[in-house]
C-alpha cells in the first residue's frame, strides 16, 4: 500500500495538500491502495476531508486513529441538546450566533461554543468558575463527539489535554510544562494501547510510533514524505519498501536559477542531510530533476506527476470577460503584478473581470492588495473571490477565459491544468519549472517573459478580442490537460516508483 | 434513613468519633439502619473505619459516593503494577518511596509506599524534561483516586477525583486571586448516573448537592431522612439549603458558651452559627438535661431539644459484679483524658500533692496522650506539678491505654478538673465502674453525671482546695467511699443502652410525626 505522509488536512490548503489529496484519489480510482497521512490533531478534519474532495476512508490520522474513531460518521450535534448540561438548573442564553452562556442564578458557569460555518452546532464547551476563569474544556470533533478535555495552567493557557475514543475513555495524554523557558507540549502519552502506556517527548516521536504501527501491518508499504518538516521521522522508518520524498517546490532560494542558489532549509533533510535513509527524490519535472543532480550527483532523483486530473470538461461562456488568478495571495505568487496586468488590460476591455481565488498569508497582504485595485481605479475589474475548495474551483474555471500566471517560481502549476481541463488557455510568466511543461507560447496559450506586465496584457487583449486566436488555445488547452488524466498519470508514477 | 455526618474517621479520633462509634453500636444492637457519613477525601478512610468496626455497607464518603467507588474491587497496587509508559526502567529504592529511572538514569517517578508489602500510596509523575507535572493519589483498596495536575510554577493547579474507569468525578481548580495567590476558585461535579456537569463555588455548595442526592436516593414518603451533624462545619449551613424536605439534627458535642457561662455572650465558634440559625433545624440534642434547659432558656428555639448522651454504658458493664471499695487500691484516683490544656490536669495534681500532706496513701494515673500544642505545654505543667512538690512516686503519667476495666476496677476514685465540656465519657465509665469522683462544677457532663452527695462530690468550678478537701474526706470515710461507689454503680443506669436508645427513639419517632406535615409544605411550596 501507499502511505502519502503530511502534517494535516487544513480549511484552507496550500498546492502540497492538493497535490498530495488529489494523488490519494488517484491511486484509489486506479485500483491502488493509498492513505494521506497525517499527524496534526484537527478535530475538523472529516470537514477539510470533505472539502477537500477526499474521502475519509482514505485518510489516516494520527490521532484519529489512535482515539479509534476513523470513519466514525458524523452526527449533528446542537448546543441545545447536549446531555451533560443540566437544563432543570441551567438556563442557556444565546448571546450571538458564536457562543451560549450557561448561566445558574444569573451567573455565567459556562459556555457553548458554536462551529464556525454552522447553525448551532457544538464547538466546544467550556466551564467557567466565579472569577470567570475557563477551568476546564471539552473540545468536539466536528462529527459531533467529545474529542478531548482542556485544563488550564494559572496564567490560562492549557496545562493538559486528554483525548478520548468515541466510548470516551482517554487514550492520549498531553501535558504543557516547561522546556526551557518555554511552557509548550512536553508529553504526550499513550494510554492502555494494546495494554500498555508510551511516553513520548514530542509529537514527532509519537508519529514515527504512529507510523511504524501501521507498517508493522504492511510489509509492502511505500511511503512519500510530503512534508518536509517531516522528512526526520520518515527517515527513521524502517522495514518499508520504500521511502521517496516530494518536491512541492523549487528546492533553493533562487528562483530564476536554482541551480546557483542554496538549499531551502526545510528540504535540506532530504537532500543533504539523510538522503540515505530515502529511497530518492521525486520531482513534477525533468527540468528539476536535473538540476538537483547538478547539486547532488548521487542522488536517486527521479520524475513523477505533480497532478492528475480525473478528466476534461467543457468549457461555458459567460456574460463578461473573466480572468482567473488561482492561487495563494503570497507575495511569491505576485498577484499585485495580476492586477497591474489588468490595468492595461480594461483599457482595451473595459467590461473586462480579474477573479483572484487564493488566501492571503495574512491579513496585512490583503489589505494592500485591496489598497492597491483602489489606486489602479479597479474596482469594478477585480473580485476576490477567496479561497475555493477544489469541488467548488469548477464553477470559477468552467466560464473563465485566461487564467494567470504572475508567480516568480512554480516547481509545476496544478492550477494551469485544472483551468485547461475545461478549455482555458494560459498566460504566464517565462519561470521555472512547470511553464516550459505545461504551456508552449502560441499553442495552448502565451508565454512572456518574467515581469513583462505590458506583454501579458497584451497576450490578455489578444484573447479576449480575437475569438478565432482564442479557440484554437482554449481547443489546444483541452488537448494539453488530456495529458495529466488518472489513468495515464498512473503509468508515469509506476515508472517512477519502480 | 439516619445519617450521622462527620468531615473525618481517622485512626486517632477526638470525642466527636468516639461518640458515634458508640452510637453506631448502639443503632447495630437495635437492628436500625443508619449511615456514617464522612465528608472529607480520605484515601486510607477504609482502613480506619473498618478498624473501627464499622462495615462498607454503613459508610459513605462524599468523594466515593461522586466517584462510583464505594465498593471497589481490591486490588492494593505495588510497583509492579505500574505502568509508567517508558522502556527499561530501573528502580531504586528508599526508605519509602522507589526512584523509578530510565535507561539513561533520567527520574521518571517517584513511588511513594507504605507498610511491609510496600503498598503504593502515590506517585510523582515526571515528563522528558524533568518536570513533575502530576501526582497520582491511590486509595489503599487499589485504585487511582485523585490526580494532582502541577503548573510550570511547581504549584497544584488542578486536582481531579476520578472514577473507577479512570474519568473525572470531581475536578478541584485553583486560580490566581487579586493578590496573585492561588486560591480555591470552584468544583465541578460530573454526576456519576447521567455525566450532567455542574459548578460550584465552595465546597458548601458541593455538599449540599450530595446532601440533595443523599436526601434522592433514600427518600421515602413514610419515614424522613435525619441527618444529624456531628461536625457543624460539614454541613451547618449546607443543611438549611437541602431541595427537598428532609430532618435535621444538630448535635451539641460540647458546651455552646465559653467557660462556665452559659449566657456568655461570645459563644463557641463551633456552634456560632447553628446557635443563630438555631430553628432553620428541626431539632437540637445535647447528651445532658442542663445543656438543653440553657439552650432552651437562652434561645428560645422552636427547634425541638432531645436529650441523648453521647456515652452509653453497657449492658455487659451494668451486669458486672460489683467491686467493693475495700478490695480496691486504697487512695488511688485515675484519670482518663487527654493531656491537653483545656483538661488542665495540672490543677489535678495540685490537688493531689495537697491531699498527700494529709493521705501520704493518695496517688494519680492520668492516662491518655499528650497534646503537642505548644511543645506539649500541658504534660509540662503536670511534670512541673510533680517536681516542685516531689510527687515522682505519687502521679504517674502512664500513656494511652484502651484497658479501661483493669486500671479502674483497682482504682477508688475519678478526678476531673477540665474547664468545659459536653458530656465527658471518662467520668461516666468510671461512675460505671464504681469510682467515685470529684470534680470542678463544670459544664457539661460532668455536673450532671456526679451528683453532689450521691455518688461523688462536686467542687466550685477552679477551686483546688476544695477538690483536695472534698477528696480528703472521702478517702477518711470508708463508709461514705461505699455509699458513693454504690451510688455510682445505680447511677450509671442513666446511662444504659435502654435509656440512652429511648432518646434516639424520641428523636426519631418526632421526625416521623413532623413529617406528613413537611411533605405537605413541601408540595405546597412547588
Amino acid at each position: 500500500m501507499y502511505y502519502f505522509i503530511s502534517e494535516n488536512v487544513f480549511g484552507l490548503n496550500s498546492g502540497t495538500e492538493h497535490s498530495q489529496a488529489r494523488r490519494t484519489r488517484m491511486f484509489n480510482d486506479q485500483g491502488k491502495s493509498a492513505y494521506y497521512v497525517s499527524r496534526n490533531y484537527n478535530r475538523f478534519l472529516y470537514r477539510d476531508l470533505e472539502t477537500e474532495g477526499l474521502e475519509h476512508r482514505f485518510s489516516l490520522n494520527m490521532y484519529d486513529y489512535f482515539q479509534g474513531t476513523l470513519n466514525v460518521k458524523r452526527r449533528k450535534q446542537n448546543i441545545r441538546l447536549m446531555d451533560e448540561v443540566p437544563l432543570d438548573e441551567y438556563q442557556v442564553e444565546s448571546i450571538n450566533p458564536n457562543y451560549s452562556i450557561i448561566k445558574h442564578a444569573g451567573r455565567p458557569v459556562g459556555r457553548l461554543n458554536v462551529l464556525p460555518g454552522t447553525v448551532g452546532l457544538t464547538m466546544s464547551v467550556e466551564s467557567r468558575d466565579i472569577r470567570g476563569n475557563i477551568v476546564a474544556r471539552e473540545n468536539w470533533d466536528w462529527r459531533g463527539f467529545k474529542s478531548s478535555c482542556d485544563y488550564f495552567h494559572p496564567d490560562g493557557t492549557v496545562a493538559s489535554r486528554t483525548y478520548y475514543n468515541f466510548a470516551g475513555e482517554p487514550v492520549i495524554e498531553e501535558t504543557w510544562m516547561r522546556i526551557g523557558k518555554r511552557v509548550a507540549p512536553s508529553m504526550r502519552k499513550l494510554i492502555n494501547y494494546e495494554g500498555h502506556d508510551y511516553r513520548f517527548n514530542s509529537e514527532n516521536e509519537l508519529f514515527k510510533f504512529f507510523l511504524d504501527e501501521l507498517f508493522k501491518k504492511d510489509k509492502d508499504a511505500i511511503v512519500i514524505s510530503d512534508r518536509h518538516t517531516l522528512d526526520n521521522v520518515v527517515a527513521d522508518i524502517q522495514n518499508v519498501k520504500a521511502k521517496w520524498g516530494y518536491l512541492h517546490g523549487v528546492h533553493t532560494n533562487n528562483a530564476k536559477s536554482p541551480v546557483n542558489g542554496q538549499v531551502l532549509e526545510v528540504y535540506k533533510t532530504l537532500l543533504e542531510q539523510r538522503p540515505a535513509d530515502f529511497t530518492g527524490v521525486l520531482v513534477a519535472t525533468e527540468e528539476q530533476r536535473d538540476d538537483i543532480r547538478l547539486h547532488f550527483p548521487m542522488a536517486n532523483v527521479r520524475v513523477a506527476p505533480d497532478t492528475a486530473i480525473s478528466g476534461t470538461h467543457r468549457h461555458k461562456k459567460g456574460d463578461r470577460p473573466k480572468i482567473i488568478f488561482v492561487g495563494r495571495l503570497g507575495a511569491d505568487k505576485r498577484p499585485d503584478h495580476a492586477l497591474v496586468v489588468m490595468s492595461n488590460v480594461v483599457k482595451q476591455v473595459p467590461n473586462a473581470v480579474l477573479e483572484l481565488h487564493g488566501y492571503a498569508p495574512t491579513k496585512q497582504a490583503r489589505e494592500e492588495l485591496d489598497k492597491r485595485v483602489d489606486q489602479l481605479g479597479l474596482k469594478d475589474n477585480v473580485v476576490f473571490g477567496d479561497y475555493r475548495s477544489q469541488k467548488d474551483l469548477a464553477t470559477v474555471y468552467r466560464d473563465a477565459d485566461v487564467i494567470l500566471q504572475t508567480s516568480n517560481v512554480e516547481s509545476f502549476g496544478m492550477n494551469l491544468v485544472e483551468a485547461m481541463s475545461y478549455g482555458v488557455p494560459v498566460v504566464t510568466y517565462n519561470i521555472k519549472y512547470g511553464t516550459k511543461v505545461l504551456v508552449q507560447d502560441g499553442v495552448n496559450g502565451y508565454v512572456v517573459p518574467d515581469k513583462g506586465i505590458q506583454a501579458m496584457a497584451d497576450r490578455v487583449v489578444k484573447l479576449l478580442t480575437d475569438e478565432k486566436d482564442w479557440s484554437q488555445k482554449s481547443k489546444a488547452a483541452l488537448k494539453k490537460a488530456s495529458e495529466f488524466t488518472f489513468d495515464k498519470m498512473i503509468g508515469d508514477w509506476q515508472k517512477a516508483l519502480k | 434513613m439516619i445519617f450521622f455526618i462527620n468531615s473525618v474517621m481517622q485512626k486517632n479520633k477526638s470525642g466527636i468519633e468516639f461518640a458515634q462509634l458508640r452510637r453506631i453500636e448502639l443503632f447495630n444492637d437495635h437492628q436500625v439502619d443508619y449511615r456514617l457519613v464522612v465528608r472529607d477525601w480520605d484515601p486510607k478512610l477504609h482502613i480506619a473505619t473498618r478498624e473501627a468496626g464499622i462495615d462498607d455497607d454503613h459508610l459513605i464518603n462524599m468523594f466515593e459516593y461522586f466517584q462510583n467507588a464505594q465498593k471497589v474491587e481490591e486490588k492494593p497496587k505495588h510497583i509492579e503494577d505500574l505502568d509508567f509508559g517508558v522502556p527499561e526502567t530501573h528502580l531504586q529504592e528508599e526508605a519509602s518511596r522507589y526512584l523509578v529511572f530510565s535507561k539513561t538514569n533520567q527520574l521518571i517517578a517517584r513511588a511513594n509506599f507504605t507498610g511491609e508489602d510496600k503498598q503504593i500510596v502515590s506517585t510523582e509523575l515526571f515528563d522528558g524534561f524533568n518536570n513533575l507535572y502530576r501526582v497520582d493519589n491511590y486509595d489503599t483498596r487499589g485504585f487511582r483516586t485523585l490526580s494532582q495536575w502541577y503548573s510550570p510554577d511547581n504549584k497544584v493547579d488542578t486536582e481531579v477525583w476520578l472514577n473507577t474507569d479512570g474519568l473525572p468525578a470531581v475536578e478541584k481548580f485553583y486560580k490566581p486571586g487579586n493578590d496573585g495567590k492561588l486560591q480555591t476558585t470552584g468544583w465541578r461535579l460530573t454526576d456519576r448516573t447521567n455525566g450532567k456537569i455542574y459548578m460550584f463555588d465552595t465546597i458548601e455548595e458541593l455538599t449540599v448537592r450530595f446532601l440533595d442526592d443523599l436526601n434522592d436516593e433514600f427518600w421515602s414518603k413514610k419515614h424522613p431522612n435525619i441527618y444529624v451533624i456531628d461536625r457543624g462545619h460539614v454541613a451547618d449551613w449546607g443543611i438549611l439549603h437541602l431541595k427537598r424536605a428532609a430532618y435535621s439534627v444538630n448535635y451539641l458535642h460540647n458546651a455552646h458558651a465559653s467557660a462556665q457561662d452559659p449566657m456568655a455572650e461570645i459563644v463557641n465558634n463551633n456552634y456560632e452559627f447553628t446557635l443563630n440559625a438555631l430553628d432553620g433545624y428541626d431539632a437540637i440534642a445535647a447528651s445532658t438535661h442542663k445543656q438543653n434547659h440553657d439552650v432552651e432558656m437562652r434561645y428560645h428555639p422552636t427547634a425541638k431539644l432531645f436529650t441523648i448522651p453521647v456515652g452509653v454504658v453497657s449492658d455487659k458493664l451494668l451486669k458486672t459484679k460489683r467491686i467493693p471499695m475495700k478490695e480496691r487500691i486504697f487512695g488511688k484516683m485515675v484519670v482518663f483524658a487527654r493531656i491537653a490544656p483545656e483538661k488542665q490536669l495540672d490543677q489535678l495534681a495540685e490537688a493531689i500533692a495537697l491531699v498527700h500532706k494529709q493521705v501520704p496513701e493518695v496517688t494519680l494515673d492520668l492516662y491518655g496522650y499528650a497534646d503537642s500544642t505548644n511543645n506539649y505545654e500541658a504534660r509540662r505543667k503536670v511534670q512541673k506539678v510533680i517536681v516542685d512538690n516531689d510527687l515522682g512516686d505519687v502521679i504517674h503519667l502512664k500513656g494511652y491505654t484502651n484497658k479501661i476495666d483493669e486500671v479502674e476496677n483497682q482504682a477508688m476514685l475519678y478526678g476531673l478538673t477540665s474547664d468545659m465540656e459536653g458530656f465527658n465519657l471518662g467520668i461516666m465509665e468510671a461512675t460505671a465502674h464504681g469510682l467515685v469522683s470529684v470534680t470542678y462544677d463544670v459544664n457539661y457532663g460532668p455536673n450532671e453525671i456526679v451528683e453532689d452527695g450521691v455518688n461523688g462530690t462536686i467542687v466550685p468550678y477552679g477551686d483546688v482546695e476544695a477538690f483536695a478537701n472534698a477528696t480528703i474526706k472521702i478517702l477518711k470515710d470508708p463508709q461514705l467511699t461505699q455509699k458513693y461507689s454504690t451510688e455510682a454503680y445505680n447511677s450509671a443506669e442513666r446511662y444504659s443502652e435502654e435509656n440512652v436508645w429511648q432518646g434516639w427513639e424520641a428523636l426519631m419517632s418526632d421526625a416521623d410525626k413532623v413529617w406528613p406535615t413537611k411533605i405537605a409544605a413541601m408540595n405546597y411550596q412547588a
